[in-house]
């Protein structure tokens, strides 16, 4: 190459494309109002509406710890956001008609992830903020009640959302435009099996073993003996990591079978059309 | 110097061959056409040299790099425009070119950028929202855009087909202009013959996938006993040979 740019396989010009996918992020969700107020307005509602709900259930004497549902809303909404930022962060160029553009430049998929996945942690470090500011304010829940499990629930729980992303990526690309709205529903079709809000052993059996297959159900499981005030259950915490480690891996698998195929059949091209 | 090669390359979808057995090549400098009606495979073809879809069987080599094997290096100096492609539709000029400046690596991104905006008359529009753009200052930036690594190859399908003539003549000028200065090479499709014959070096012929007839536009036109390469177009569509 010229000298105007960087070495092709260098890492200052990995770095400078992850970069570009980062800006291109970045500038669009600033240009988008609809979706800044998209971002915060599902997960606001739903903190509200919860939080209501403990208030009265305490007031009527239900047995139930107001920390309890409210860090599982905050927690959630973490894997929901992540999960549906990362894919929608790649629509955006597929209904700008912009995806071909990106495909015909020297970015990886690789450094194509990491600049979503980059500008996503960004994303999300700036909605719970607000998230668990509002939880406090509104109903004196801090979330750092949780202790410094926090950290590696939180870890966990974002990995989980960003194998999901990957999934859904890999689906519309691998089946086309039409299945778009699995951008939006897949993390809330995993939400039942997932023990948010009640404990994996309240599932039928089948409903039980699938659920033990969720990192985030021994996420969950974990925070309520914390709250409850039992300690961290490391055992579960390293079940949740070794499931994620395998959710990100066929995700990535997926989705570079699902880009190939795509190339094959001809259907990467109908993403310009 | 041959900057792409493309060898035997075929694609079938289904039942239909849409490339079968194409071969040819650009040498450095260069500016070839693909011609022919729709349906005929030039987008496949080119979309197979970009690497976006992959072919059966045969290879495409840019810059003596094998497309399935090293694209990244051959991508890096190359560049694509499409009149069906557009940007991102939210983002201002001056923020889509700073992106794409970024994804093909560029050492100073600001000052290409702003030459790119003074070079394509875009300096005006840099605030400018892509959707709120008419369809000529879109294709400004989509060429601003297709420039802006200095490519030594920039491929191009219809890239005037939303252009009044005008402004398809100013971008005629502009692509002709850049790459006799740059020594770059260019392989484009186009619909519009007098476009071709004022852009083009050497013409391919496509039709049913193949490559029926190759030449410049005087030879093309002899071969076939008529006037023009529009004629030469009706000839080849409507299943006519060489005289």
């Amino acid at each position: 190459m010229t000298t105007l740019a960087h070495d092709v396989a260098g890492g200052v010009a990995r770095r400078r494309r992850v970069a570009g996918i980062v800006r291109r992020d970045f500038y669009a969700t600033r240009r988008n109002g609809g979706r800044i107020v998209e971002i915060l307005f599902w997960p606001v509602l739903e903190l509200v509406i919860w939080g209501f709900v403990s208030v009265f259930l305490r007031a009527n004497n239900v047995p139930i710890a107001v920390s309890v549902l409210l860090g599982a809303v905050l927690l959630w909404q973490v894997v929901g956001r992540a999960q549906g930022d990362l894919a929608a962060m790649f629509l955006h160029d597929v209904w700008s008609r912009n995806l071909l553009n990106v495909f015909v430049s020297p970015l990886s998929l690789g450094e194509f992830l990491a600049g979503h996945v980059i500008f996503g942690a960004a994303l999300l470090t700036a909605n719970s903020l607000v998230m668990s500011g509002l939880a406090l304010l509104l109903y004196g829940f801090g979330i750092t009640t949780i202790g410094p499990a926090l950290v590696p629930f939180l870890v966990l729980l974002v990995a989980m959302g960003w194998g999901l992303g990957m999934v859904a990526i890999a689906v519309v690309i691998r089946f086309g435009e039409s299945t778009q709205s699995i951008a939006w529903v897949l993390a809330a079709a995993f939400q039942p099996f997932a023990a948010v809000f009640y404990p994996v052993s309240v599932l039928p059996p089948a409903a039980e073993a699938l659920a033990h297959a969720v990192p985030a159900s021994h996420i969950f499981e974990g925070m309520r003996g914390v709250l409850a005030g039992q300690g961290i259950d490391w055992s579960g915490l390293a079940v949740a990591a070794v499931l994620d480690v395998l959710l990100l891996a066929g995700a990535l698998t997926f989705l570079a079978h699902a880009l190939r195929h795509a190339r094959r059949t001809g259907r990467l091209s109908k993403f310009g059309e | 110097m041959d900057v792409l090669t493309v060898t035997a390359l075929r694609k079938r979808f289904g039942p239909v061959a849409a490339v079968d057995g194409v071969s040819f090549s650009v040498a450095a400098g260069e500016v070839v056409g693909l011609l022919g009606p729709n349906g005929a495979g030039k987008t496949t073809t080119l979309h197979m040299v970009l690497g976006l879809t992959l072919p059966d069987s045969g290879t495409v080599e840019m810059f003596g790099h094998d497309m399935t094997r090293d694209r990244t290096r051959a991508l890096a100096r190359a560049n694509f425009a499409a009149s069906y492609l557009h940007l991102p539709a939210v983002l201002r000029v001056e923020e889509i070119l700073d992106v794409y400046a970024h994804l093909y690596g560029l050492r100073r991104p600001a000052a290409r950028v702003a030459h790119m905006l003074e070079l394509l008359d875009l300096g005006p529009l840099r605030r400018q929202q892509f959707s709120r753009l008419s369809s000529g200052q879109q294709t400004r930036v989509l060429l601003a855009k297709a420039l802006l690594n200095e490519p030594g190859l920039l491929i191009l399908d219809e890239p005037t087909a939303n252009l009044d003539p005008d402004a398809a003549d100013r971008v005629r000028g502009l692509l002709i202009e850049q790459a006799a200065l740059s020594g770059r090479a260019m392989l484009i499709t186009s619909h519009n013959m007098r476009e071709v014959e004022r852009m083009c070096d050497r013409v391919h012929f496509v039709s049913g996938g193949r490559i029926v007839a190759t030449g410049n536009a005087t030879e093309l036109a002899g071969a076939y006993g008529v006037d023009d390469l529009e004629a030469v177009f009706l000839r080849v569509a409507r299943g006519g040979a060489a005289a």
